[in-house]
Protein backbone atom coordinates (compact mmCIF):
# COMPACT_ATOMS: atom_id res chain seq x y z
CA UNK A 1 0.00 0.00 0.00
CA UNK A 2 1.25 3.45 -0.88
CA UNK A 3 0.92 6.64 1.08
CA UNK A 4 1.10 9.67 -1.21
CA UNK A 5 1.56 13.20 0.11
CA UNK A 6 1.08 16.11 -2.30
CA UNK A 7 1.87 19.64 -1.21
CA UNK A 8 0.66 22.64 -3.19
CA UNK A 9 0.20 26.33 -2.49
CA UNK A 10 2.77 28.20 -0.46
CA UNK A 11 4.17 31.54 -1.55
CA UNK A 12 5.92 29.92 -4.51
CA UNK A 13 2.93 27.86 -5.63
CA UNK A 14 5.14 24.81 -6.26
CA UNK A 15 3.71 21.30 -6.42
CA UNK A 16 5.64 18.54 -4.71
CA UNK A 17 4.82 14.88 -4.15
CA UNK A 18 6.33 12.30 -1.81
CA UNK A 19 5.31 8.66 -1.58
CA UNK A 20 6.14 5.59 0.46
CA UNK A 21 5.27 1.98 -0.33
CA UNK A 22 4.61 0.72 3.17
CA UNK A 23 4.98 -2.99 2.38
CA UNK A 24 8.57 -2.34 1.27
CA UNK A 25 9.53 -0.66 4.53
CA UNK A 26 11.48 -2.56 7.20
CA UNK A 27 9.31 -0.90 9.87
CA UNK A 28 6.01 -1.52 8.10
CA UNK A 29 4.27 -2.41 11.37
CA UNK A 30 4.89 1.01 12.86
CA UNK A 31 3.59 2.60 9.62
CA UNK A 32 0.40 0.58 9.97
CA UNK A 33 0.12 1.65 13.58
CA UNK A 34 0.48 5.31 12.60
CA UNK A 35 -2.28 4.95 9.99
CA UNK A 36 -4.65 3.59 12.64
CA UNK A 37 -4.06 6.71 14.74
CA UNK A 38 -5.23 9.09 12.02
CA UNK A 39 -8.51 10.79 12.92
CA UNK A 40 -11.49 9.45 10.99
CA UNK A 41 -13.95 12.20 11.74
CA UNK A 42 -14.64 14.88 9.15
CA UNK A 43 -13.10 18.15 10.27
CA UNK A 44 -14.23 21.55 9.07
CA UNK A 45 -11.33 23.20 7.28
CA UNK A 46 -9.77 26.20 9.00
CA UNK A 47 -10.07 29.62 7.35
CA UNK A 48 -7.24 29.80 4.81
CA UNK A 49 -4.16 31.80 5.70
CA UNK A 50 -2.76 33.26 2.48
CA UNK A 51 0.37 31.57 1.14
CA UNK A 52 0.30 28.63 3.52
CA UNK A 53 0.68 25.18 2.05
CA UNK A 54 -2.17 22.79 1.21
CA UNK A 55 -1.54 19.07 1.83
CA UNK A 56 -3.35 16.20 0.14
CA UNK A 57 -2.77 12.81 1.75
CA UNK A 58 -3.90 9.62 0.02
CA UNK A 59 -3.69 6.00 1.14
CA UNK A 60 -5.88 2.92 0.65
CA UNK A 61 -9.14 4.47 -0.60
CA UNK A 62 -8.91 7.58 1.54
CA UNK A 63 -8.09 11.11 0.44
CA UNK A 64 -7.78 13.97 2.88
CA UNK A 65 -6.99 17.62 2.06
CA UNK A 66 -5.71 19.74 4.92
CA UNK A 67 -4.47 23.31 5.19
CA UNK A 68 -0.95 23.43 6.59
CA UNK A 69 -2.07 24.78 9.96
CA UNK A 70 -4.23 21.66 10.46
CA UNK A 71 -1.41 19.21 9.70
CA UNK A 72 -0.83 18.50 13.38
CA UNK A 73 -0.57 15.46 15.66
CA UNK A 74 -0.66 12.15 13.75
CA UNK A 75 -1.18 13.96 10.42
CA UNK A 76 2.06 15.88 10.98
CA UNK A 77 3.81 12.71 12.05
CA UNK A 78 2.68 10.94 8.86
CA UNK A 79 3.61 13.78 6.51
CA UNK A 80 7.05 14.26 8.12
CA UNK A 81 7.72 10.54 8.02
CA UNK A 82 6.72 10.17 4.36
CA UNK A 83 8.92 13.13 3.41
CA UNK A 84 11.91 11.90 5.40
CA UNK A 85 11.62 8.37 4.02
CA UNK A 86 11.41 9.59 0.43
CA UNK A 87 14.22 12.12 0.93
CA UNK A 88 16.44 9.36 2.35
CA UNK A 89 15.59 7.14 -0.58
CA UNK A 90 16.46 9.90 -3.04
CA UNK A 91 19.71 10.80 -1.33
CA UNK B 1 -28.23 59.75 2.21
CA UNK B 2 -24.74 60.85 1.29
CA UNK B 3 -24.37 64.64 1.01
CA UNK B 4 -21.27 65.27 -1.03
CA UNK B 5 -19.86 68.76 -0.73
CA UNK B 6 -17.33 68.55 -3.54
CA UNK B 7 -18.69 67.39 -6.89
CA UNK B 8 -16.80 64.64 -8.77
CA UNK B 9 -15.70 66.74 -11.73
CA UNK B 10 -13.95 69.14 -9.37
CA UNK B 11 -12.32 66.30 -7.45
CA UNK B 12 -11.10 64.85 -10.74
CA UNK B 13 -9.50 68.14 -11.73
CA UNK B 14 -7.82 68.40 -8.35
CA UNK B 15 -6.72 64.76 -8.52
CA UNK B 16 -4.77 65.43 -11.70
CA UNK B 17 -2.87 68.48 -10.46
CA UNK B 18 0.80 68.15 -11.36
CA UNK B 19 2.33 71.07 -9.43
CA UNK B 20 4.48 69.41 -6.72
CA UNK B 21 3.47 72.16 -4.29
CA UNK B 22 -0.13 71.01 -4.63
CA UNK B 23 0.64 67.28 -4.25
CA UNK B 24 -1.18 66.96 -0.91
CA UNK B 25 -4.29 68.47 -2.50
CA UNK B 26 -4.12 66.01 -5.39
CA UNK B 27 -3.62 63.10 -3.02
CA UNK B 28 -6.55 64.16 -0.85
CA UNK B 29 -8.79 64.50 -3.89
CA UNK B 30 -7.80 61.05 -5.13
CA UNK B 31 -8.46 59.59 -1.69
CA UNK B 32 -11.87 61.18 -1.65
CA UNK B 33 -12.70 59.85 -5.13
CA UNK B 34 -11.68 56.35 -4.11
CA UNK B 35 -14.00 56.37 -1.14
CA UNK B 36 -16.87 58.05 -2.92
CA UNK B 37 -17.14 56.01 -6.11
CA UNK B 38 -19.96 53.74 -4.86
CA UNK B 39 -22.00 56.77 -3.85
CA UNK B 40 -21.68 58.61 -7.11
CA UNK B 41 -23.93 56.23 -9.00
CA UNK B 42 -21.18 53.92 -10.18
CA UNK B 43 -22.16 50.61 -8.62
CA UNK B 44 -20.59 47.37 -9.74
CA UNK B 45 -21.80 43.91 -8.76
CA UNK B 46 -24.02 43.43 -5.74
CA UNK B 47 -21.86 44.78 -2.93
CA UNK B 48 -23.70 46.17 0.06
CA UNK B 49 -22.90 49.83 0.61
CA UNK B 50 -20.13 50.49 3.13
CA UNK B 51 -21.26 51.67 6.55
CA UNK B 52 -21.53 55.30 7.53
CA UNK B 53 -18.14 55.23 9.21
CA UNK B 54 -16.54 54.43 5.83
CA UNK B 55 -18.06 57.37 4.03
CA UNK B 56 -15.84 60.29 3.34
CA UNK B 57 -16.82 63.01 0.94
CA UNK B 58 -14.66 65.90 2.05
CA UNK B 59 -11.06 66.66 1.20
CA UNK B 60 -9.75 65.68 4.62
CA UNK B 61 -7.97 62.37 5.00
CA UNK B 62 -7.47 60.17 8.06
CA UNK B 63 -4.41 60.85 10.26
CA UNK B 64 -1.49 59.11 8.56
CA UNK B 65 0.77 57.96 11.37
CA UNK B 66 4.32 56.63 11.24
CA UNK B 67 4.65 52.83 11.24
CA UNK B 68 4.72 50.89 14.51
CA UNK B 69 6.79 47.78 13.76
CA UNK B 70 7.56 44.75 15.90
CA UNK B 71 9.81 41.93 14.69
CA UNK B 72 9.87 38.61 16.53
CA UNK B 73 12.09 35.53 16.21
CA UNK B 74 10.50 32.06 16.27
CA UNK B 75 13.91 30.44 16.78
CA UNK B 76 13.29 27.83 14.07
CA UNK B 77 10.22 26.53 15.88
CA UNK B 78 6.64 26.97 14.69
CA UNK B 79 5.51 28.79 17.83
CA UNK B 80 4.06 32.22 17.07
CA UNK B 81 4.57 35.06 17.61
CA UNK B 82 8.05 34.22 18.91
CA UNK B 83 10.38 36.40 20.95
CA UNK B 84 10.37 40.13 20.19
CA UNK B 85 13.80 41.17 18.95
CA UNK B 86 13.28 44.60 17.40
CA UNK B 87 10.70 47.27 18.09
CA UNK B 88 9.90 50.49 16.25
CA UNK B 89 12.79 52.88 16.52
CA UNK B 90 15.33 50.30 17.74
CA UNK B 91 18.65 50.35 15.95
CA UNK B 92 19.53 47.60 13.49
CA UNK B 93 19.95 44.08 14.84
CA UNK B 94 22.89 41.82 14.01
CA UNK B 95 20.48 39.41 12.31
CA UNK B 96 19.96 40.35 8.63
CA UNK B 97 16.55 38.61 8.50
CA UNK B 98 15.29 40.85 11.32
CA UNK B 99 16.53 43.97 9.55
CA UNK B 100 15.19 42.94 6.18
CA UNK B 101 11.75 42.34 7.71
CA UNK B 102 11.90 45.65 9.59
CA UNK B 103 12.97 47.63 6.53
CA UNK B 104 10.55 45.83 4.24
CA UNK B 105 7.63 46.56 6.56
CA UNK B 106 8.71 50.19 6.57
CA UNK B 107 8.95 50.40 2.77
CA UNK B 108 5.53 48.81 2.33
CA UNK B 109 3.94 51.07 4.94
CA UNK B 110 5.52 54.07 3.24
CA UNK B 111 4.21 52.95 -0.14
CA UNK B 112 0.59 52.73 0.97
CA UNK B 113 0.87 55.96 2.97
CA UNK B 114 2.48 58.18 0.36
CA UNK B 115 1.01 56.72 -2.80
CA UNK B 116 -2.56 56.04 -1.69
CA UNK B 117 -2.91 58.02 1.57
CA UNK B 118 -3.64 54.72 3.36
CA UNK B 119 -2.94 54.62 7.10
CA UNK B 120 -1.21 51.22 7.44
CA UNK B 121 -2.75 48.07 6.03
CA UNK B 122 -6.16 48.51 7.68
CA UNK B 123 -6.31 52.26 6.95
CA UNK B 124 -6.50 52.78 10.70
CA UNK B 125 -2.79 52.80 11.62
CA UNK B 126 -2.60 49.09 12.49
CA UNK B 127 0.77 48.18 14.04
CA UNK B 128 2.85 45.94 11.78
CA UNK B 129 4.18 42.61 13.03
CA UNK B 130 6.47 40.05 11.46
CA UNK B 131 8.09 36.86 12.69
CA UNK B 132 11.32 35.53 11.18
CA UNK B 133 13.11 32.15 11.47
CA UNK B 134 9.82 30.24 11.42
CA UNK B 135 10.17 26.47 11.17
CA UNK B 136 13.07 24.34 10.05
CA UNK B 137 14.38 24.83 6.48
CA UNK B 138 10.97 26.38 5.84
CA UNK B 139 10.78 27.43 2.20
CA UNK B 140 7.87 29.77 2.62
CA UNK B 141 6.38 33.01 3.93
CA UNK B 142 2.73 33.68 4.74
CA UNK B 143 0.21 36.10 6.25
CA UNK B 144 -1.62 34.51 9.19
CA UNK B 145 -4.33 37.17 9.50
CA UNK B 146 -2.35 39.23 12.01
CA UNK B 147 1.31 39.09 11.06
CA UNK B 148 3.76 38.13 8.36
CA UNK B 149 5.73 34.97 8.98
CA UNK B 150 9.01 34.13 7.20
CA UNK B 151 11.02 30.94 6.92
CA UNK B 152 14.74 30.73 6.31
CA UNK B 153 14.54 28.75 3.10
CA UNK B 154 16.44 25.50 2.75
CA UNK B 155 19.64 27.00 1.37
CA UNK B 156 19.51 24.61 -1.58
CA UNK B 157 16.67 26.00 -3.67
CA UNK B 158 15.57 28.98 -1.59
CA UNK B 159 17.42 31.64 0.34
CA UNK B 160 15.73 33.32 3.30
CA UNK B 161 12.31 34.69 2.40
CA UNK B 162 12.94 38.20 3.77
CA UNK B 163 15.48 38.78 1.00
CA UNK B 164 12.82 39.98 -1.45
CA UNK B 165 10.94 43.24 -0.98
CA UNK B 166 8.30 42.10 -3.46
CA UNK B 167 7.59 39.11 -1.19
CA UNK B 168 7.31 41.30 1.89
CA UNK B 169 4.99 43.66 0.02
CA UNK B 170 3.00 40.67 -1.27
CA UNK B 171 2.41 39.34 2.24
CA UNK B 172 1.41 42.73 3.70
CA UNK B 173 -0.90 43.34 0.75
CA UNK B 174 -2.85 40.22 1.85
CA UNK B 175 -3.61 42.27 4.95
CA UNK B 176 -4.77 45.20 2.83
CA UNK B 177 -7.09 42.87 0.90
CA UNK B 178 -8.35 41.32 4.15
CA UNK B 179 -9.25 44.81 5.40
CA UNK B 180 -10.90 45.92 2.17
CA UNK B 181 -12.48 43.63 -0.45
CA UNK B 182 -11.67 40.53 1.65
CA UNK B 183 -11.50 38.35 -1.45
CA UNK B 184 -12.13 34.70 -0.58
CA UNK B 185 -8.93 32.65 -0.91
CA UNK B 186 -10.33 30.16 -3.36
CA UNK B 187 -10.84 29.81 -7.14
CA UNK B 188 -11.07 33.07 -9.11
CA UNK B 189 -11.56 35.32 -6.07
CA UNK B 190 -8.50 33.66 -4.55
CA UNK B 191 -6.49 34.14 -7.72
CA UNK B 192 -7.49 37.82 -7.60
CA UNK B 193 -6.41 37.95 -3.95
CA UNK B 194 -3.05 36.49 -4.99
CA UNK B 195 -2.78 38.82 -7.98
CA UNK B 196 -3.47 41.94 -5.93
CA UNK B 197 -0.64 40.88 -3.63
CA UNK B 198 1.71 40.34 -6.56
CA UNK B 199 0.75 43.69 -8.10
CA UNK B 200 1.33 45.70 -4.93
CA UNK B 201 4.39 43.65 -4.01
CA UNK B 202 5.90 44.51 -7.37
CA UNK B 203 4.92 48.18 -7.05
CA UNK B 204 6.46 48.50 -3.58
CA UNK B 205 9.71 47.16 -4.99
CA UNK B 206 9.52 49.36 -8.11
CA UNK B 207 8.96 52.50 -6.09
CA UNK B 208 11.82 51.70 -3.71
CA UNK B 209 14.12 51.32 -6.73
CA UNK B 210 12.66 54.31 -8.60
CA UNK B 211 11.88 52.07 -11.59
CA UNK B 212 9.56 53.11 -14.36
CA UNK B 213 7.41 50.54 -16.17
CA UNK B 214 10.16 49.99 -18.74
CA UNK B 215 12.93 49.65 -16.15
CA UNK B 216 11.07 47.32 -13.79
CA UNK B 217 11.71 43.58 -13.66
CA UNK B 218 8.03 42.78 -13.11
CA UNK B 219 9.21 39.73 -11.13
CA UNK B 220 8.00 38.44 -7.78
CA UNK B 221 10.66 36.99 -5.53
CA UNK B 222 13.73 38.12 -7.44
CA UNK B 223 16.68 37.11 -5.25
CA UNK B 224 14.99 34.21 -3.46
CA UNK B 225 16.37 31.40 -5.57
CA UNK B 226 19.90 30.15 -4.95
CA UNK B 227 22.39 30.03 -7.82
CA UNK B 228 21.54 26.35 -8.23
CA UNK B 229 18.15 27.15 -9.70
CA UNK B 230 17.56 27.70 -13.41
CA UNK B 231 15.31 30.65 -12.99
CA UNK B 232 15.04 34.28 -12.05
CA UNK B 233 12.07 34.48 -9.70
CA UNK B 234 8.82 32.88 -8.57
CA UNK B 235 6.52 34.68 -10.98
CA UNK B 236 6.55 37.25 -13.78
CA UNK B 237 3.73 39.72 -14.40
CA UNK B 238 5.29 40.61 -17.75
CA UNK B 239 5.65 37.00 -18.91
CA UNK B 240 3.67 34.50 -16.82
CA UNK B 241 5.06 31.02 -17.39
CA UNK B 242 8.62 32.20 -18.01
CA UNK B 243 9.92 32.98 -14.51
CA UNK B 244 11.80 29.68 -14.16
CA UNK B 245 12.49 26.37 -15.89
CA UNK B 246 14.46 24.06 -13.65
CA UNK B 247 15.18 20.31 -13.38
CA UNK B 248 13.98 20.12 -9.79
CA UNK B 249 11.27 22.79 -9.67
CA UNK B 250 9.90 22.18 -13.15
CA UNK B 251 8.62 24.96 -15.37
CA UNK B 252 6.71 28.04 -14.22
CA UNK B 253 3.09 26.82 -14.67
CA UNK B 254 1.32 30.19 -14.75
CA UNK B 255 -1.11 30.99 -17.57
CA UNK B 256 -1.17 34.46 -19.12
CA UNK B 257 -4.61 34.19 -20.73
CA UNK B 258 -8.06 32.85 -19.87
CA UNK B 259 -7.80 30.18 -22.55
CA UNK B 260 -5.14 28.54 -20.35
CA UNK B 261 -7.02 28.89 -17.04
CA UNK B 262 -6.15 25.93 -14.81
CA UNK B 263 -9.07 24.01 -13.29
CA UNK B 264 -7.62 22.17 -10.32
CA UNK B 265 -8.36 21.22 -6.73
CA UNK B 266 -4.71 21.90 -5.83
CA UNK B 267 -3.78 25.13 -4.09
CA UNK B 268 -7.34 26.20 -3.16
CA UNK B 269 -8.34 26.06 -6.81
CA UNK B 270 -4.99 27.14 -8.25
CA UNK B 271 -4.83 30.61 -6.70
CA UNK B 272 -1.06 30.89 -7.31
CA UNK B 273 -1.46 29.63 -10.88
CA UNK B 274 -4.40 31.60 -12.26
CA UNK B 275 -3.17 34.82 -10.66
CA UNK B 276 -0.98 35.00 -13.77
CA UNK B 277 -3.99 36.16 -15.78
CA UNK B 278 -4.96 39.28 -13.77
CA UNK B 279 -1.24 39.88 -13.13
CA UNK B 280 -0.63 40.13 -16.85
CA UNK B 281 -3.67 42.38 -17.30
CA UNK B 282 -2.12 44.80 -14.81
CA UNK B 283 1.21 44.67 -16.62
CA UNK B 284 -0.51 45.45 -19.95
CA UNK B 285 -2.32 48.44 -18.44
CA UNK B 286 0.89 49.75 -16.84
CA UNK B 287 2.89 49.25 -19.99
CA UNK B 288 0.27 51.07 -22.09
CA UNK B 289 0.25 54.06 -19.74
CA UNK B 290 4.01 54.16 -19.16
CA UNK B 291 5.79 56.16 -16.48
CA UNK B 292 5.78 54.91 -12.91
CA UNK B 293 3.22 52.13 -12.66
CA UNK B 294 1.97 52.90 -9.16
CA UNK B 295 0.75 56.37 -10.15
CA UNK B 296 -2.08 55.50 -12.51
CA UNK B 297 -2.42 51.74 -13.06
CA UNK B 298 -1.69 51.20 -9.36
CA UNK B 299 -4.19 53.85 -8.31
CA UNK B 300 -6.90 52.30 -10.49
CA UNK B 301 -6.29 48.86 -9.01
CA UNK B 302 -6.17 50.24 -5.46
CA UNK B 303 -9.40 52.15 -6.00
CA UNK B 304 -11.21 49.07 -7.30
CA UNK B 305 -9.94 47.01 -4.35
CA UNK B 306 -10.90 49.47 -1.62
CA UNK B 307 -13.98 51.41 -2.70
CA UNK B 308 -16.57 48.77 -1.85
CA UNK B 309 -17.31 47.76 -5.44
CA UNK B 310 -16.16 44.14 -5.00
CA UNK B 311 -17.78 41.26 -3.16
CA UNK B 312 -15.57 38.63 -1.47
CA UNK B 313 -16.51 36.14 -4.21
CA UNK B 314 -15.75 38.46 -7.13
CA UNK B 315 -14.54 36.68 -10.25
CA UNK B 316 -12.11 38.01 -12.88
CA UNK B 317 -14.92 39.65 -14.90
CA UNK B 318 -16.29 41.47 -11.84
CA UNK B 319 -12.82 42.71 -10.96
CA UNK B 320 -12.20 43.85 -14.53
CA UNK B 321 -15.46 45.80 -14.50
CA UNK B 322 -14.53 47.34 -11.14
CA UNK B 323 -11.19 48.54 -12.52
CA UNK B 324 -12.94 50.05 -15.54
CA UNK B 325 -15.37 51.85 -13.23
CA UNK B 326 -12.46 53.12 -11.16
CA UNK B 327 -10.68 54.40 -14.26
CA UNK B 328 -13.83 56.24 -15.32
CA UNK B 329 -14.26 57.79 -11.86
CA UNK B 330 -10.64 58.89 -11.67
CA UNK B 331 -9.91 59.94 -15.25
CA UNK B 332 -13.15 60.04 -17.22
CA UNK B 333 -14.97 57.76 -19.64
CA UNK B 334 -12.96 58.81 -22.72
CA UNK B 335 -9.59 58.87 -20.96
CA UNK B 336 -6.48 56.98 -22.12
CA UNK B 337 -6.51 55.33 -18.69
CA UNK B 338 -9.99 53.86 -19.21
CA UNK B 339 -8.99 52.62 -22.68
CA UNK B 340 -5.82 51.06 -21.31
CA UNK B 341 -7.76 49.19 -18.64
CA UNK B 342 -10.22 47.77 -21.17
CA UNK B 343 -7.38 46.79 -23.51
CA UNK B 344 -5.46 45.15 -20.65
CA UNK B 345 -8.30 42.82 -19.75
CA UNK B 346 -9.16 42.11 -23.36
CA UNK B 347 -5.51 41.19 -23.81
CA UNK B 348 -5.86 38.34 -21.30
CA UNK B 349 -9.28 37.22 -22.49
CA UNK B 350 -11.40 38.58 -19.61
CA UNK B 351 -14.61 40.39 -20.57
CA UNK B 352 -15.03 43.93 -19.20
CA UNK B 353 -18.63 44.92 -18.49
CA UNK B 354 -20.11 48.36 -18.68
CA UNK B 355 -20.28 49.76 -15.14
CA UNK B 356 -23.91 50.48 -14.10
CA UNK B 357 -24.85 54.11 -14.61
Amino acid sequence: MKVIVTRTGGMAGLRRTWEVTIDEQPDRDSWQELLTRLPREHRLPAPPQPDRYVYEIRWSRRRVVLPEQQVTGPWRELVDRVRETEDRRQA
Amino acid sequence: MNCSIVPPYLLQRLASLEDPALAPVAAAARASLQRDVPFRGIRVGEAAPPTTSDRRSTLTTRALRDPDRTIADAGNTEALPGTIVRREGDSAASDPAVNEAYDGLGETHSFFRHVFARASIDDNNLPLAATVHFGDDYDNAFWDGERMVFGDGDGIVFRRMTASLSVIGHELAHGVTQHSANLLYKDQAGALNESVSDVFGALVEQRSLGHSTDEASWLIGLGLFTDEVEGEALRSLKAPGEAYNDDVLGKDPQPAHMRDYVQTSDDNGGVHLNSGIPNHAFYLVAQELGGQAWERAGLIWYTALTNGSLTPTADFAAFATATAAAAIALYGDDSVEHSAVRAGWTGVGVPVGRPAE
